[in-house]
């Protein structure tokens, strides 16, 4: 009953994934660029090794940004109308929020696999990763973001909003985590901002998958996955919440008589 | 299109309300309306911008909850089972529920998959779908080019693709140009002629109800008529007389003892005319002389049921 229209959801979620071109090759080089560059910098002062280091925080970074995007997608759907064909689809509405997550997931999985193989061609990933825990850390990391991404979409009615999200939700989502330095060498307010952000969790798990060791990596890998689960979980069911309240879509299909369009 | 009878159904009617009422704060959009629509009826819901209809056909269709009364739409109630209720209806919006970047082929997909159609299914349905609207050349062409007509055509199709048993229609002509008005009911009829499916309609452009085969006019969330529309325009006379004149006041003044109560509309008086024999106008007319400017005897339509029933005042 409802796998056909998740798989509807995720289908057309790829099908503009693989459309917006620009979309994806952005997300390939906004973490190379942040790689090479910023690494490429901060190692001259850090010295050592600051690159090695790095990487788990831009294949994250590819995650956060793939995610956050194809879940706002829904802020979207409801501007262009196409939320009202998933209003009328014949199933509980929670359901398309899960589906939607499901899809950003799925979406911001893929282009941090497309990250690996570029990652790898330039010899950043190989040695020393741990295949099996890097593939659960993409998957854990991704369902994470699209719940971030689900709970912020629900939340914003017009994209007019984009701005505001980019600066107040998805830069510091990204800063405040351990993806370009570690957590636990954050002055105490930054550190305890970090603790309580899911994201930062994911990027430990990926530096446990890659580096060698789980070298700079902050908590473990059970309570990583912990964590990451639980995050998803509740930022669904928030979701679903909000979105099940029909003043999450009235505006959308109700005009009321008077007020301009 | 019978399907079987689910447990919890109620009632044989396509939809049936009660006392349906829907508020926002102080102001009742919806107040206490009862409808009743036989399987198979072509029914228009009408009255003018602001007057409630597509509140009402919202809540049927379960994207908004009634403030007070039930309703049930296929036997299903909207409150308990609207999960039911949005398999059985098929809802057409006033504006568009497309994705301008997708093809209609890929729109079609996505819409059928969302109410679990197979794709072997969804492949059927849309090729004979497109066929019936027009539209097979446009299969592979993104929704974006295709014009305003074809677009809510299409979204038409989207809305009978899962042959729903009773289709909601909101507005299906507002914003269109008059050909491709009168295209989209002409699909309409073929899509009733095919399927024999309840069509539930709103429009405030009254004349294009005329083939409903029966209309209810709201006001303010209220029902104030209903009735089949030749019946509604028959109750209303046999002609109406429209005058001008420089002093109307005085004019209406001297008509009224000998036709009845006038509809007042800017610069134009209407009145009812019952008799078919128009002698007696046009010894009026004599008499009035040069009073009145314009003197117009027509046939009633449904818009004069409107007026006249918005003016308040009785029609049979």
């Amino acid at each position: 009953m409802v796998l056909r229209p998740i798989y509807a959801v995720l289908e057309r979620e790829l099908l503009r994934m693989v459309r917006q071109r620009t979309r994806l090759v952005a997300a390939m080089v906004r973490p190379l660029i942040w790689l090479l560059v910023i690494g490429g910098g901060f190692a001259a002062i850090a010295g050592g090794d600051y690159k090695s280091f790095l990487v788990p925080g831009v294949l994250g970074m590819t995650m956060l940004f793939g995610a956050m995007l194809a879940a706002l997608g829904t802020v979207y759907d409801k501007e262009s109308g196409v939320m009202r064909m998933m209003l009328v689809a014949p199933l509980p509405r929670a359901w398309m929020v899960i589906a939607k997550l499901i899809a950003a997931a799925v979406a911001a999985a893929t282009q941090a696999l497309l990250l690996l193989v570029l990652l790898a061609l330039l010899g950043y990933v190989g040695r020393g990763a741990e295949w099996g825990l890097l593939g659960a850390a993409i998957a854990a990391t991704s369902l994470a973001c699209a719940g971030i991404g689900m709970l912020t979409a629900s939340f914003s009615r017009t994209l007019e909003n984009f701005a505001g999200i980019m600066n107040f939700v998805i830069f510091p989502v990204f800063f405040l985590s351990g993806s370009l330095y570690p957590v636990r060498e954050l002055p105490p307010v930054l550190y305890w901002a970090a603790t309580l952000n899911p994201y930062t969790y994911g990027v430990d798990l990926l530096k446990h998958a890659l580096l060698r060791g789980g070298a700079g990596a902050d908590f473990s890998v059970p309570f990583d996955l912990a964590v990451l689960a639980a995050a998803t979980v509740a930022s669904a069911a928030v979701a679903s919440l909000r979105f099940s309240r029909e003043s999450a879509y009235e505006p959308m299909i109700h005009v009321p008589a008077g007020r301009a369009r | 299109m019978n399907a079987p009878r689910a447990p919890g159904v109620t009632t044989s009617a396509a939809v049936r309300a009660t006392g349906l009422v829907k508020r926002y704060g102080e102001l009742a959009a919806v107040d206490g309306l009862d409808l009743e629509i036989a399987p198979g009826e072509f029914f228009g819901l009408l009255g003018p911008n602001g007057s409630g209809k597509t509140t009402t056909l919202h809540m049927l269709a379960t994207l908004l909850r009634p403030s007070a009364g039930a309703a049930s739409v296929a036997g299903f109630d909207i409150a308990a089972s609207p999960v039911q209720v949005r398999a059985s209806i098929g809802l057409v919006f006033q504006e568009s529920a497309l994705d301008r970047s997708l093809t209609v082929a890929q729109n079609l997909r996505f819409a059928g998959l969302l109410h679990d159609l197979a794709p072997r299914v969804i492949e059927a349905r849309s090729r004979e779908l497109l066929e019936l609207f027009d539209l097979s050349e446009r299969r592979d062409q993104p929704v974006g080019a295709l014009s305003g007509g074809m677009r809510r055509a299409l979204d038409i199709v989207r809305g009978v693709l899962h042959q729903p048993r009773c289709l909601l229609l909101d507005e299906p002509t507002i914003g269109l140009d008059l050909p491709n008005r009168r295209r989209i009911w002409r699909f309409i009829e073929r899509l009733r002629a095919r399927t024999g499916m309840t069509v539930l309609l709103t429009t405030h452009y009254l004349e294009e109800a005329d083939g409903c085969d029966r209309v209810v006019f709201i006001r303010k969330g209220r029902l104030v008529e209903s009735g089949a529309p030749r019946s509604l325009v028959a109750q209303l006379g046999r002609h109406i007389l429209e005058v001008e004149g420089v002093d109307l006041d005085a004019l209406v003044a001297a008509l009224e003892p000998k036709l009845g109560p006038a509809l007042r509309e800017g610069d134009v008086a209407h009145f009812r005319y019952a008799d078919e024999d128009l002698a007696f106008l046009a010894a009026l007319q004599t008499q009035v002389g040069s009073r009145a400017q314009a003197w117009r005897v027509r046939r009633p339509n449904l818009n004069d049921v409107f007026l006249w029933v918005a003016a308040g005042k009785r029609v049979a």
